[in-house]
C-alpha cells in the first residue's frame, strides 16, 4: 500500500518538478546549457526511478506471499509522534519571542513530564532549570553562538 | 612513495601532536565514543550539530575533531550492542547478537574487551592502508576532467542509492530527492533562482546542515519517542567478568580481527556499502570459517571479533575516496565533506598538494585518536555506560535543544528550525516507508558539484553527450553505474539459481 502511494508521489513530484523548471526565467547568456538542463535530467530520473518502483512491485507481488504477519509487530503510534511534533513546533514559534532560556527550559519541563513519567518531576524540574541555564551560558558566552535574550533582560 | 610525500607524513605527525590538535582529537573520540554508546544519535547528526559551534575554529583542529567522531562512535556502538542488545550505531548490528549472547553468559567484559581491541587493531591497520592508497589515488585523480568527475559521482550516488535501502528504487528516489534539493537556489552560472517558492531565506539555497540535523536528528528523537511511550525501551546488563581476554579467548579472535579489518577497509574503498554491511560480511566470512558454526548466535567471541574490526577499518576505509577524489561513499562521509566545505576546504586531490599539512595532520591525529579510543573504552568504559542509564524521556528532548542551537547558529533564521521540524517529519515517514536517508545527504552535497561537472563536460564537448563515453575512466565508471543499478535485479534470480541448485 505505502509503495503504491510512494508511487503517486514520485509522479506528482516529477510533474511538479517539470512544471516549475519550465518556469525558471532564462537569459541567452552565460553557458549554453542553461539552468534548466540539469533539472529536466532529474525529472527524467524520477520518472526512471517510478518505472523501477513499478518494476519492484510487480517482482514482490510474485515472490512474497507468505509472511505478512510479522510486519504487524511494528506498527508504531504515530499519535504519540504528532503530540511531539506539534510542542517542538510551537517551542520553535515562540523561541526568538521568549528567548533561548525561557522556551527551552519550558519545552524541556513539559517533554520530560510527557515521556519521563517514572522519573520524578524534581528530576525533571531540575534537569530544565539546569540544562536551560547551564547551556545558555555555555553557547553565548564559551563558545560565542548568538541566542535570544527574548523578554529576559539577560 | 617519494621523498616529499614522506617529509609529509612526517610534517602530519608534527601537526597532529601539536598540544591543541591533541586536545581536539580527544575531544573528537570522546564526544564519538558517548555518540556511539548512546542508541538515537549518531556520527551524522552530531558532526551537522558541531558545524556551526565550531565555526571560527582552526579548520585543521575542527576537523580532526570531527573525524574523531566519526571514528569514536564506533567504538562506542558496541557497547551498546553488548550490554543492551540495540546496536548504538548501526553498524554495531552484528555485534549485539552474539555480544549480548557472551554478556548473558558472564563474558560481558570479554566481549567489551574483544570489541575494543579488535576496533584499535582494525582500526590502526586501516590508517595505515590509507596512509599507503592516499598518494597514488590523488595523483590519479589530478588526471581526472569534468566528465570523469561526473560519471565518478554518477557511480558513488547509483552504488548508495541501490545498497543502502531494502529496495533500489526507493533508494534512487532518495538520491533524486537530495539533487533536487540542491538546485534550490540561485544557480551560481546563470544567476537565476530556482524553486525558491517565493520564500527569500532559499535564494542561498537549504543548508545541509538542518537537512542532516532533521533527517538524522530529529527524526531519530521522534522514533525514540514513540518506543519510549510504548515501554520498549531495554534495560542495561551489568559488565561481568574481567575486562580482558583468556588466553584461548585471544587465539580465537586474533584471525577474525585481521581478517575483519581487510573486509572493512575494502568495503570501507567503496562506494555505497559501508560499516552495517562491512561488519555483517565478516561475520558471514567468520561463521563459515569456523569450526564450530553452531555457536554463532550463541556468544562465539569470533562473531564479535570479526564485525567490530570491520565496522572501524571500514571508517579509514571510507575517508580514502572522500580524501583523495573529494567523493565521498556513504552519508557519513558526505556529512563529514559538508564540514570539509563550511570550512572554505575541498577535499580531493589538490587538498594533497596545496595543504599537506592539514591533510595528513588529519590523518595522523587517527593514529592518536585510536590510542586514545582504546583506553576511553577499556580502563574507562564504565563511565560510558552510565550514559545507559539516563532516562531517554530525558535525553530525546535534550537531543532536540541541542538540534536547535546547531541549527540557529548558522544564521540565526526560524526558517531553519521549521526546516529541521520538517526534515525530521520527512525522515520519521521515510524510515517508515524503508526510504534510506543516506543517499538523500549524499547527492545533497555533491548535487553542486555534479551539475558544474556536468555543465563544463558539455560546454568542453559542446553540448555532446558522448563526452561521457569519450574516455577508459568514464566509460568503466559509466558501466559500473549502470551494473550497480541493475545488481538488485540480479542478484535475486542469482540467489534463487543457486539455492534451486542445492535442493538437487
Amino acid at each position: 500500500m505505502a509503495d503504491r502511494i510512494i508511487f503517486v508521489c514520485i509522479l506528482v513530484l516529477a510533474g511538479v518538478y517539470f512544471w516549475a523548471t519550465s518556469h525558471i526565467a532564462t537569459l541567452e547568456i552565460g553557458d549554453p546549457l542553461g539552468p534548466k538542463a540539469f533539472p529536466r535530467l532529474l525529472g527524467v530520473g524520477l520518472l526512471i526511478t517510478a518505472a523501477m518502483l513499478l518494476g519492484e512491485m510487480i517482482r514482490d507481488r510474485k515472490t512474497v506471499k507468505q509472511p505478512a504477519a510479522p510486519a504487524a509487530a511494528d506498527t508504531g503510534n504515530p499519535a504519540v509522534v504528532v503530540m511531539a511534533v506539534v510542542i517542538t513546533l510551537i517551542f520553535f514559534l515562540a523561541f526568538e519571542t521568549l528567548g533561548y532560556l525561557l522556551s527551552v527550559s519550558i519545552y524541556l519541563l513539559v517533554m520530560t513530564n510527557i515521556f519521563n513519567k517514572k522519573g520524578r518531576w524534581l528530576v525533571n524540574s531540575l534537569t530544565a532549570v539546569i540544562y536551560g541555564v547551564g547551556s545558555y551560558y555555555a553557547f553565548t558566552q564559551l563558545l560565542g553562538v548568538n541566542l535570544p535574550a527574548g523578554i529576559l533582560p539577560f | 612513495m617519494d621523498a616529499s610525500t614522506f617529509q609529509h607524513i612526517l610534517n602530519g605527525f608534527t601537526v597532529a601532536i601539536q598540544p591543541i590538535n591533541l586536545w581536539y582529537t580527544f575531544v573528537g573520540v570522546f564526544l564519538g565514543t558517548i555518540v556511539g554508546v548512546l542508541p538515537g544519535i549518531g556520527p551524522s547528526a552530531s558532526i551537522a550539530l558541531l558545524i556551526p559551534i565550531t565555526f571560527g575554529m582552526n579548520p585543521t583542529s575542527a576537523l580532526i575533531m570531527m573525524c574523531g567522531i566519526y571514528y569514536g562512535t564506533k567504538y562506542g556502538g558496541s557497547t551498546t550492542a553488548i550490554l543492551i542488545r540495540t546496536p548504538g550505531e548501526a553498524a554495531s548490528v552484528m555485534t549485539s547478537i552474539d555480544g549480548y549472547e557472551m554478556a548473558k553468559k558472564g563474558r560481558a567484559g570479554a566481549a567489551l574487551a574483544v570489541s575494543a581491541i579488535g576496533s584499535f587493531i582494525a582500526g590502526t591497520l586501516g590508517v595505515i592502508g590509507l596512509t599507503i592508497f592516499a598518494v597514488p589515488l590523488a595523483s590519479m585523480a589530478l588526471k581526472f576532467g569534468p566528465a570523469e568527475y561526473f560519471t565518478l559521482m554518477l557511480f558513488a550516488m547509483t552504488a548508495v542509492s541501490t545498497l543502502t535501502g531494502k529496495s533500489a528504487a526507493k533508494g534512487m528516489l532518495a538520491t533524486l530527492l537530495g539533487l533536487m534539493i540542491a538546485t534550490i537556489g540561485i544557480d551560481l552560472q546563470s544567476g537565476q533562482a530556482r524553486y525558491t517558492m517565493g520564500i527569500p531565506e532559499f535564494q542561498d539555497g537549504v543548508g545541509f546542515v538542518v537537512v542532516v540535523v532533521g533527517l538524522f536528528a530529529v527524526a531519530e528523537v521522534l522514533r525514540g519517542l514513540e518506543s519510549v511511550f510504548k515501554g520498549t525501551a531495554p534495560d542495561a546488563m551489568k559488565i561481568s567478568g574481567k575486562l580482558w581476554l583468556t588466553k584461548q579467548e585471544w587465539l580465537r579472535s586474533i584471525g577474525p580481527i585481521w581478517r575483519g579489518g581487510v573486509i572493512g577497509f575494502i568495503i570501507g574503498v567503496l562506494p555505497g556499502a559501508g560499516g552495517t554491511i562491512a561488519s555483517i560480511m565478516s561475520y558471514t566470512t567468520e561463521k563459515r570459517l569456523s569450526k564450530m558454526p553452531d555457536e554463532f548466535g550463541k556468544g562465539s567471541i569470533e562473531g564479535v571479533a570479526g564485525p567490530e574490526a570491520a565496522n572501524n577499518s571500514d571508517t579509514a576505509g571510507a575517508m580514502v575516496p572522500l580524501l583523495t577524489l573529494g567523493i565521498p561513499g556513504g552519508g557519513a562521509t558526505a556529512v563529514l565533506m559538508g564540514a570539509f566545505i563550511m570550512y572554505g576546504i575541498q577535499p580531493g586531490p589538490m587538498l594533497f598538494q596545496n595543504r599537506p599539512d592539514l591533510v595528513w595532520g588529519l590523518i595522523n591525529s587517527m593514529y592518536i585518536g585510536n590510542i586514545m579510543l582504546l583506553i576511553l573504552n577499556l580502563p574507562l568504559i564504565g563511565l560510558f555506560v552510565r550514559l545507559l542509564y539516563i532516562p531517554p524521556g530525558i535525553l530525546y528532548p535534550l537531543i532536540i535543544s541541542i538540534s536547535l542551537i546547531g541549527a540557529y547558529g548558522i544564521n540565526g533564521s526560524p526558517t531553519d528550525l521549521y526546516l529541521i521540524l520538517f526534515f525530521g517529519v520527512v525522515g520519521y515517514v521515510f524510515d517508515k516507508v524503508d526510504i534510506p536517508v543516506a543517499p538523500l545527504v549524499l547527492s545533497l552535497v555533491l548535487g553542486g558539484m555534479m551539475e558544474q561537472s556536468f555543465r563544463q563536460a558539455m560546454t568542453i564537448s559542446g553540448g555532446n553527450l558522448q563526452i561521457f563515453f569519450g574516455s577508459a575512466i568514464t566509460m568503466t565508471l559509466v558501466i559500473m553505474s549502470v551494473i550497480s543499478i541493475l545488481i538488485p535485479f540480479i542478484l535475486p534470480k542469482l540467489k534463487q539459481y543457486k539455492e534451486e541448485g542445492k535442493d538437487e
